[in-house]
């Protein structure tokens, strides 16, 4: 049996870090494979899609209220083909410290055996930015080894993706993570695939997929069904499908080199980004 | 690169809850984990009616990381005031509540608004050392427990006297009961919240009196602006503790004019501490001719406090040469002029060169490297032990950590604390006949 691959999804808030995850994990599943995904978000949001609704009680949640022995099965619930479905959660908003919440649950989570060796995949999907040690724990310690950012070419992305490289390089050399590319989750910008493609070498790295906009995506979320499931013959549904065959193709991993401010900013002018939003810009 | 620090001088600032374990009637409420508390206890002499392990922890854990540990404050505090009789409860944040950001203030205010004796200083470890834990300490007293004393309620002649940190200090005891001593000759009253005559009362009397006496080079300045902005009390600012005639003399006459005290009065009370001191020196005038293996050069290695106040004696009253002083105490960088200049104002145009040094691996280094012209005299923390052994010099531990003796309310203040001085110092020299 090959060794469980264990990915971090990272991205800036709102990019579609979960919807591509789940529509990922599914597409994987479809492919025969074994997987756990992992939502490190306060907000929990991160396998609704998988189990047809907000059904699963987050591992803080369950610690706070039934203290530290719990079984695996209260936190960990079956999903769509079989996905094994955890949810950290987090604190209230504005109290307590988020990031070690993660740390909290990624250790529950080992004590309690949920790293199985039959899994093919294990996915984290986490909030939008490396913003502390807590956010980066799934990329420490050896736990996942491949990270990929999902991106945009809107600004405000590709600037929070360059903040996640400089988070994966602190920790590539002692938790040995690599980037395993960018995915463009598209917002139609103008020149976006050329301006992912630049990006993403410059950053040392490729553009591992280019899911294009579908509204598709917004209907089956509305039904608590990923794409796959929710219209398996649609076109974006063979896009996930691309995805998912991307990923267990993908041997190109590396240590990301993130720019300076000064580079980012030239690469986004030179792709015509800033000369817009000086021309469009008003609040 | 993390500097490595050999021999630490100080704890960190949640060791304010030494400051609130010396004001009898108040009892620290720790926010904190349980292994501050548990390090921060060991202070002996802290025993009686709240022991130094007698104390409410929130003993936090990893779930009040996560989520927070304000409600466990708030149980804490409420259940604190079921069981202890105190009569002010001051909470102390450690780190970790200051890290995940609780809202510990809302959390007081709550008990404050009641009307209920709680007050909050946020002292986690990483603000600050000791020195700063007392100074917050002193600040949310000012800030939280005191109003200013109405017109017509300020008492003439009353002085709230500020020396020592608590514990940190291991003759504090005995050196606010000398300062008040003396306080006392002039006329004057003294207030010390600190001790055996200190507690809460003494606490609620600071805004009645007239003027705060600062008797310390640089710890305490901010707490004193901050009394003399919020409650209207002036201060009066003495840069060291007196030891020794000299300058306990000068001491008492700046305090004299400073409070309006006749100089004739200053003068006669002068007159008679002084007859009996010097009656002392002149009947021990051989033991300071004979012991010829008496050191001629000394250091001191203490807080600024005791570099200073020592520094001053043995240079004025006992005419020994001053080798390089430390000062270990972490002074903020905007206090270090004023207390290096202090060690030039000394007697005979002598200037004693001075260092800011925490590490007591350089320390120990300096001194070993040093000629001091026979025996060297060191007085210092129990980490200079090793090294003055090494040159078979004369050792005595003043400054913490102090490992080889118990103080209870032994002081080095005044003309008494002096000859307290000379005593020690003797006892060590006169040792090498035995």
């Amino acid at each position: 049996m090959s060794e469980t691959r264990q990915i971090a999804i990272y991205g800036k808030g709102g990019i579609g870090k979960s919807t591509t995850t789940q529509n990922l994990a599914t597409g994987l599943a479809n492919l025969g494979k074994k997987l756990m995904v992992v939502g490190c978000d306060p907000k929990a949001d991160s396998t609704r899609l998988l189990l047809g609704g907000l059904a699963q009680k987050t591992v803080l949640d369950t610690i706070r209220e039934e203290g530290d022995d719990i079984d695996l099965s209260s936190i960990m619930k079956e999903g769509y083909g079989g996905i094994r479905c955890v949810e950290s959660g987090g604190p209230e908003p504005g109290v307590g410290c988020a990031g070690r919440g993660i740390i909290t649950s990624i250790s529950m989570l080992e004590s309690l055996g949920a790293y199985t060796d039959d899994l093919d995949f294990v996915f984290y999907d986490v909030l939008g930015d490396v913003v502390c040690g807590g956010f980066a724990m799934p990329i420490r310690e050896g736990k996942a080894k491949e990270i990929y950012i999902v991106a945009s070419g809107e600004m405000m992305a590709l600037y929070a993706a360059n903040n996640i490289a400089k988070g994966i390089s602190r920790y590539a050399r002692t938790g040995g993570a690599r980037i395993g590319g960018i995915i463009c989750n598209s917002r139609n910008v103008d020149r976006e695939l050329d301006l992912l493609r630049a990006f993403a070498k410059e950053l040392g790295t490729k553009l591992l997929y280019y899911v294009p906009r579908d509204n598709i995506v917004q209907r089956a979320e509305i039904n608590r069904k990923t794409v796959i499931e929710y219209a398996p013959d649609s076109k974006q549904a063979h896009e996930y499908e691309g995805l998912a065959q991307a990923i267990v193709e993908n041997e190109d991993f590396t240590i990301p080199t993130p720019m300076t401010q000064g580079r980012l900013e030239d690469i986004l002018i030179q792709f015509g980004l800033m000369d817009n939003l000086e021309d469009d810009y008003h609040i | 690169m993390a500097k490595i620090l050999d021999g630490q001088r100080y704890k960190c600032s949640l060791a304010a809850m030494q400051s609130v374990q010396a004001i009898p009637g108040a009892i620290p409420v720790l926010h904190s984990g349980p292994g501050c508390a548990a390090k921060l206890s060991d202070t002996i002499g802290s025993s009686g009616h709240y022991s130094p392990n007698i104390f409410p922890c929130t003993s936090l854990n990893e779930k009040d990381v996560v989520f927070g540990g304000t409600r466990k404050l708030r149980t804490t505090i409420e259940n604190a005031m079921k069981v202890l009789d105190a009569d002010l409860y001051i909470v102390l944040t450690g780190c970790i509540p200051e890290i995940v950001g609780d809202d510990s203030v809302s959390v007081v205010d709550e008990f404050r608004e009641a009307g209920k004796p709680v007050i909050l200083a946020e002292t986690a470890g990483f603000r600050g050392n000791s020195y700063t834990g007392y100074e917050q300490v002193l600040d949310a007293i000012t800030d939280q427990y005191l109003e200013p004393a109405p017109e017509g309620e300020r008492e003439k002649g009353l002085v709230n006297i500020f020396a020592d940190v608590p514990y940190q200090d291991l003759f504090w005891l005995g050196n606010y009961e000398q300062l008040a001593k003396l306080v006392s000759l002039l006329g004057l009253t003294p207030n010390v919240i600190f001790g055996y005559e200190g507690g809460t009362d003494r606490v609620r009397d600071i805004p009645k009196a007239e003027f705060n006496l600062l008797v310390s080079p640089w710890v305490g300045i901010e707490p004193m602006e901050r009394m003399e902005k919020r409650l209207g009390i002036p201060f009066l600012h003495w840069p060291n503790l007196p030891v020794g005639a000299f300058e306990t003399s000068k001491f008492l006459r700046a305090l004299g004019e400073y409070a309006g005290v006749p100089s004739d009065k200053v003068e006669s009370v002068i007159a008679d501490q002084e007859g009996y001191y010097y009656y002392l020196i002149e009947r021990y005038a051989d033991l300071f001719l004979e012991t010829r293996v008496m050191a001629k050069q000394f250091t001191v290695s203490a807080d600024a406090q005791y570099s200073l106040a020592l520094t001053k004696f043995l240079v004025n009253d006992l005419s020994l040469n001053p080798a390089t002083q430390f000062v270990v105490d972490d002074t903020p960088k905007k206090y270090r002029e004023s207390v290096a200049a202090e060690f030039s104002n000394l007697n005979h145009g002598i200037k004693a060169p001075v260092e800011f040094e925490t590490d007591s691996w350089k320390i120990s280094q300096a001194i070993r490297a040093h000629d001091y012209h026979g025996y060297p005299l060191v007085l210092g923390s129990y980490w200079e032990k090793e090294v003055t052994e090494e040159m078979y010099g004369h050792y005595l531990n003043i400054s913490w950590p102090v490992q080889d003796k118990v103080v209870m309310d032994e002081s080095y203040v005044g003309y008494q604390g002096g000859i307290k001085v000379i005593e020690d110092i003797y006892s060590v020299a006169v040792q090498r006949w035995n």
